[in-house]
Formats: C-alpha cells, structure tokens, sequence
C-alpha cells in the first residue's frame, strides 16, 4: 500500500497555456520557492507541464519510482523510499557527491549549485507537509482538470486499467506501472509515448539490480581472491625455501 | 665552511609554483563562492574533470603499488624490490591527491566522515568510499617503513615489517575491489552512457586497465626519477613490467572486441560518429601504439621507445575514463562541457604538489634504497657509513666504509681528472681499476662472517659486473669517459 499520482496525459491542457500551472503554483507556494512560470525542472522548480506537441502537455516531476535509482546510488543513505510511497531527500546526511543527479534514469535531481552548502531538489510529493498525514499532494488539489489524481497505488492502477478499458482511443499501457521496477507517478496518454519524450528504453528490471548483481558477489571474489593470493605467497615462499636448501647442499 | 646556496631557479620548478599558487586561489574561490561559480558542472554534468580525471584517473594511475607489491610479496619475484618503494610512494601520493580532490569537489566535503557512519550497503560508492578510505591507510602503512627508517624507529619497524604480508594481501584485495568498482559506479546507467564505454563487463575492463596503467605508470615514473634525480635507470626490470602491460592490453583488448560483438556495437566503431573518434582515440593510445612499439625488439629495447609505449598508455588511460565518465555521458556530449579554469588550475596544483611532494620525499628520505631484509644479520656500523658518499660512483652500502676507502679513491681519481677536465682516463687507468676490484672482492672476503651471505653475495657480483664493464670499455676505448657508464653497474639501486 502506497500513494501514487495518476497522471492523465489527455486531460492535461497546460492550464490552456496561460500564466501559471496551477501544479507548479501550488508546488512553490507550499515549498516556498519563487512563484514564476518556469519550462524545466531545476532547484527551484520541482514540477512542470512540458508542452511536447501542439495541445499536449506532459506533467514532468520525480516519478516516486518502486524501487528507486537515487535511493540505492547515495552512499550514505540521504535519499529514503518512504513506506509511504514518496522518496525524500535528508540533505543533512548529504555530502553532495550527486551520484543521484548521475544516476537517476529521468534527470528529475536537481542540484544547488550557487550555494555554499548544496542541497539536491525535487518533489517530495509533499511528503512531510501533506503526504505522511494522508492528504493529497498540492498539486493534485490544485488541478482543476483533474489530469493529476492522488491516491494508493493499486487504486489507480485498477481505475486506469478501467479509464483505458472504456476508452479505446487510450494507448493501452500505464506508463510507470512496470517500467523500471514500476513507478509512484503513473501515466496514461492517447499519443504513444515514445512521441512524448518518454523513455521508453528503460525495460522493467529496477536499475539497483544492475549493480547488486555485481555487490552482492565482492564478499565471495575477497574470499577467494584472498585465499588464492596467499596460496600464491605460499608455494613461492616454499619454492624459495627448496632452492636454498638445495643450494646450501650443492655446496657442502 | 658551509657555503649557503639558493636552490637552482627551474623552468619547472617555476612552473610548479606558479601552478599550485594558482590553485590554492581556485580552491578558496570554490569554497568562498560555491561549486557553480568555480566550476563549469551543472545538472546535466554532474561529473566534470575531477571525477573524471582526479578520482577516476588518479586511482588508476596510482596502481602501480599494488602491482608492484603482488609482484615483490606475493609472487615472490625478488629482483622487482628495487622499484616497490617508490611505486608506493607514487601511489600513496596518488590517493592523496585523490583525497584532496574529492574534498574540492564534493558539495558538502565536511560531511565526508558521513560515509564511515552512514551505511548504504547498495551502493557502489559506498563500498568505493570504504576501499579508498582502507587502502590509504594500508598504502601509508606500507610506505612507513621508508619513514621508520630514516628517523630510526627500530621498534616500530619491526612491527610494520611483520604484517608487510597481511598487509599487502588486504592490499591487493582493496585495490581489486575498488578499481573494479570505479567501473561499477557505472553499470547503472545504461539509458545514460554510450554503448562504447557502457557494458555489463564494465567492473573487468576497469580493473584489467587499471593492471596495464599500474605498470606503465611504474615505467613513467621510474623514467621521471631517473631523469630528474640523476639515478641509473633499472632498464630490464623496467622491460619486463612493459612485456607484462603488453600481455595485459592484449588481454583487454580481446575482451573488449568479444564484448562489442555480443552487444552489437562493432559496427557502429566505423560510422565515423564524435563518439567513434573518441573511442579510436582512446584504444589507439591505449593499446595500440603501445603494443605495436613495444612488441618490435628495436623500439622495446630502447629507452626512449619503453617510455613512450608507457606514456601512451598512460594518455589513453585517462581517456577512456574520461569517456567513460564525462564525454561518453550523453547529456555531456549535447551540453559540450568543458572544464572551467578553475577546475582545470586546481587539478593542475594538485599534480604539481604531488610532484613536488615526492621530489622532496626522495631528498630527504630512502625512498630509492633497497628495503632491508629484516633476516639479514644487521650490517657492523664500521663496515658502512650512513655519511651521503661524496663521491663520483654511487657505491653499494657495503663498501662505503673505511675499509674501503682507499680503493674508492683509487678507483674515482681518474673520473676526478676527467670531470675537471684534464685528462680522461686511460687504458692504464682501467686496468688499474680492476686490479683495485679484485682487491676489493679479497678484502670483501676477509669481512665476510660479519656480514649476511646475500650481501656478500650481491657486492661480490656488482663489483664483477663492473670490472667486466671496465675491461669492455679497454676493448672499446672512446676519448670521452662518462662515470655513469661502467660505474652505473656499481651504483646502489
């Protein structure tokens, strides 16, 4: 059981293109960032629509992923998947070495990079203002055509698959439901997503699996290696032994 | 009277000041004014030049020390001994500039600590945070000795000297971990890194290269010193290393082609792509202008081709983990990035004091003197003199003392008069020389309880080799003599 956002890529008309998204307006006022209009996601911008083709807008944000890159890259743990859902970010165990803003498959961590004590950015899904008390995300509350939904994984999941079975002119796939591991920002669109800047390379396997294949094998290379190396020593040391020996008998 | 001189003013000693001056600004800059005003990363190139070069490179061109170790201590091949010490000292300075490095370029360097108490088992960083963290210390631990040495810690040294062993396999151990797992860091963007650098086999590649550049970097270096401290250069020692970084290229160089082919990228290396010139760049530096240089017995056997196959292979190190880190990361080749001043001045301090710093290490401490075998009976103080011979020859310890000294002489005047200018010795000269030789080798013999049978044995052999020297240069008689020329036979190691 954990919260997602359902994102219906055909309800999205970018708040008819105007001044403001009213997501990311409600994004910054909650977070307190600067209230402008901005097209990309940066430290001070955590949500956008992204404007992909005549009338389509595609909400772009942290996908809240299962089983997330960001989490298993940080070598001290300052990103969390919540059992809540979100993944947050602890900027006081940070040490800022931004292997998350490397490693993330969808660009989303953002960096402070004109500060003296940087801090990665993005979406929390207002995990400790909101979330973490069961209250749905700002920007699901704010979005007045319903193109952004909260609620548990699994229900919407179920309503999409109905969304999708009632109306045949939907790609018939969630986006986000298996990609990667699966992810806690799904996606359901009537253009394919490969148009939509969507990556659609990524195959179901969680990225983390690509490096514990190779982590979890260390403790078994450092035994054998170990045992290998000093059995190395061991013969050379006794071949040096034998030589000597038979040298000091050669000269008696 | 003493005579107070200044040091000699050096084109590169001037260009090493002048380069860590303007690091030491770049560095205050940095953390006066923050990463995104001293550098040119940015969200989309998180990773610059000093992940790229001064913690992927650094930690691969300071290879060498394990390299040399598992050869010296673990394979048991003796006759390396002579250059374990400074490969150490190269690498421990390696990983010091690494350190450093990493401190300018985290974003929060005062919680480095965190990863010693903060625990994320699944990442590889963090196993790469706790190798390097491990191997410094093994790698200042191994170097000790050469410190216990000259301040005469003989307690102390015995103690090093007993876990020399253990230390050395933990050693190795650490070293294969991490160079492999600098790869690793890697494996979980495959959306991300070009298919050229991105592969499963990522972690072997790494560690592989990192074996061929321990030994080429070994071979630069030694070239340095030599060059720079006026030592002879242990030229078959050195031939060898290069035949063992051949075997390793080649080696790699298989795996590579076997690994393009099984992910269908073989022929995208003609599509005469950026990408396809930085990958023929790299490999061709890397493995085959090397291979080509050093397998031809004419070019490997000269001096100046061994330094070279080692340069490139050094050149074409630092490119591939540059590709593999920077160039080959596809938002970098879209955003063009290019390190800013800044970057590239601390860098370049860095290099600079590390240079420096082993330069002052080799002044003032025995950093190119053989490691003493601990078995060996300890030398009577009246057979050496701990006294810096003031001499033309580099004479091995066992015949600094005063039982010698009147050989010494007779065996330096005639390089005397030539380095003033008179006369250069003569055919008389030699023959001298090497009636005082076997002089030597019966004196040698008289001594010869008091001191351990490898010594005797290793002075015997050297003074043989310099009297066969000496009787070729009669043979060849040449109007100018170098003292480096026989005498080098002669030198200490």
């Amino acid at each position: 059981m954990s919260y997602a956002l359902l994102i219906d890529i055909d309800k999205c008309d970018g708040c008819g293109g105007g001044d403001e998204y009213e997501c990311q307006k409600a994004c910054q006022k909650l977070h307190g960032l600067p209230l402008v209009k901005v097209e990309k996601l940066t430290a001070t911008n955590y949500t956008f629509s992204e404007n992909v083709a005549e009338g389509i807008y595609v909400r772009r944000m942290c996908q809240h992923c299962e089983e997330p890159t960001c989490v298993s890259v940080c070598p001290v743990g300052a990103m969390e998947k919540t059992v809540a859902g979100p993944v947050i970010y602890h900027s006081d165990r940070c040490l800022g070495c931004r292997y998350c803003v490397m490693a993330c498959p969808f660009n989303v961590p953002k960096y402070e990079w004109s500060s003296t004590s940087p801090r990665v950015r993005k979406c929390t899904m207002c995990y400790e203002e909101r979330t973490s008390k069961g209250q749905p995300t700002a920007c699901a509350d704010a979005c007045q055509a319903e193109a952004t939904v909260f609620g548990e994984r699994d229900d919407l999941i179920a309503s999409a698959l109905k969304r999708l079975n009632e109306d045949k002119g939907y790609v018939q796939k969630i986006y986000g439901m298996k990609e990667a591991g699966g992810t806690g920002v799904l996606y359901i669109s009537k253009v394919p997503f490969e148009k939509l800047g969507f990556v659609t390379t990524l195959g179901y396997e969680p990225l983390p699996r690509k490096t514990w294949n190779v982590l979890s094998k260390l403790p078994d290379v450092v035994s054998i290696g170990g045992v290998m190396l000093a059995g190395i020593w061991w013969m050379t040391k006794r071949r040096d032994e034998v030589k000597a020996y038979e040298d000091a008998q050669k000269k008696k | 009277m003493k005579q107070f001189s200044l040091p000699k003013i050096t084109f590169w000693r001037v260009l090493g000041i002048l380069l860590i001056a303007a690091g030491i600004y770049s560095a205050v800059y940095r953390f006066v004014y923050g990463l995104g005003a001293a550098t040119n990363l940015s969200d989309d190139v998180p990773w610059g030049l000093w992940i790229g070069f001064d913690v992927l490179s650094g930690v691969g061109l300071a290879g060498g020390g394990f390299v040399l170790c598992a050869i010296v201590y673990l394979f048991n091949i003796q006759r390396f001994k002579p250059i374990v010490r400074p490969a150490v000292l190269t690498a421990f300075l390696g990983y010091i500039f690494v350190n450093c490095a990493l401190i300018l370029d985290l974003g929060k360097p005062l919680h480095i600590w965190h990863a010693m108490v903060m625990w994320n088992p699944h990442s590889v960083l963090f196993e790469v945070a706790w190798c390097v963290m491990l191997y410094t210390t093994v790698l200042a631990l191994e170097f000790s000795p050469v410190v216990l040495e000259k301040f005469k810690f003989t307690g102390l040294l015995k103690v090093v000297k007993a876990i020399t062993l253990p230390l050395v396999l933990v050693g190795v151990l650490l070293s294969t971990l991490h160079q492999s797992s600098l790869g690793s860091l890697f494996l979980i963007v495959p959306n991300k890194l070009h298919p050229f650098w991105y592969s499963p086999m990522l972690p072997v590649f790494f560690f592989l290269s990192a074996l061929a550049v321990g030994a080429g970097m070994t071979i630069v270096e030694s070239f340095l010193s030599a060059r720079a401290f006026q030592r002879a250069l242990e030229t078959p020692l050195l031939r060898e290393l290069a035949r063992l970084m051949v075997v390793v290229l080649l080696v790699y160089a298989t795996a590579k082609i076997l690994d393009f082919g099984h992910r269908g990228v073989l022929s995208m290396v003609f599509n005469g792509s950026l990408a396809a010139t930085l990958l023929w760049i790299e490999l061709g530096l890397f493995i085959v202008v090397p291979v080509i240089i050093l397998s031809i017995p004419r070019l490997a056997r000269n001096q100046v081709g061994l330094f070279v196959g080692a340069v490139s292979v050094v050149l074409g190190f630092v490119m591939n983990r540059l590709n593999v880190s920077v160039t080959g990361m596809e938002a970098s080749l879209r955003t063009g990035y290019f390190p800013s001043l800044m970057e590239l001045s601390i860098t370049a301090g860095l290099v600079a004091l590390g240079f420096w710093i082993f330069a002052l290490a080799v002044k003032y401490f025995p950093v190119f003197a053989e490691p003493h075998d601990a078995a060996a009976v300890q030398i009577p103080p009246a057979l050496t003199s701990t006294a810096a011979p003031n001499g033309i020859i580099n004479w091995p310890l066992l015949l600094r003392g005063s039982h010698f000294a009147e050989h010494r002489a007779r065996i330096e005047a005639p390089y005397r008069c030539s380095a003033t200018g008179l006369s250069s010795p003569t055919a008389q000269d030699y023959e001298e020389m090497i009636r005082v030789t076997e002089q030597m080798k019966a004196v040698l013999k008289q001594i010869s309880a008091q001191i351990s049978a490898r010594d005797y044995l290793n002075t015997e052999a050297r003074l043989d080799q310099f009297a066969a020297k000496v009787r070729s240069r009669i043979a060849i008689h040449t109007p100018k003599a170098t003292p480096t020329a026989p005498a080098a036979s002669l030198a200490a190691n």
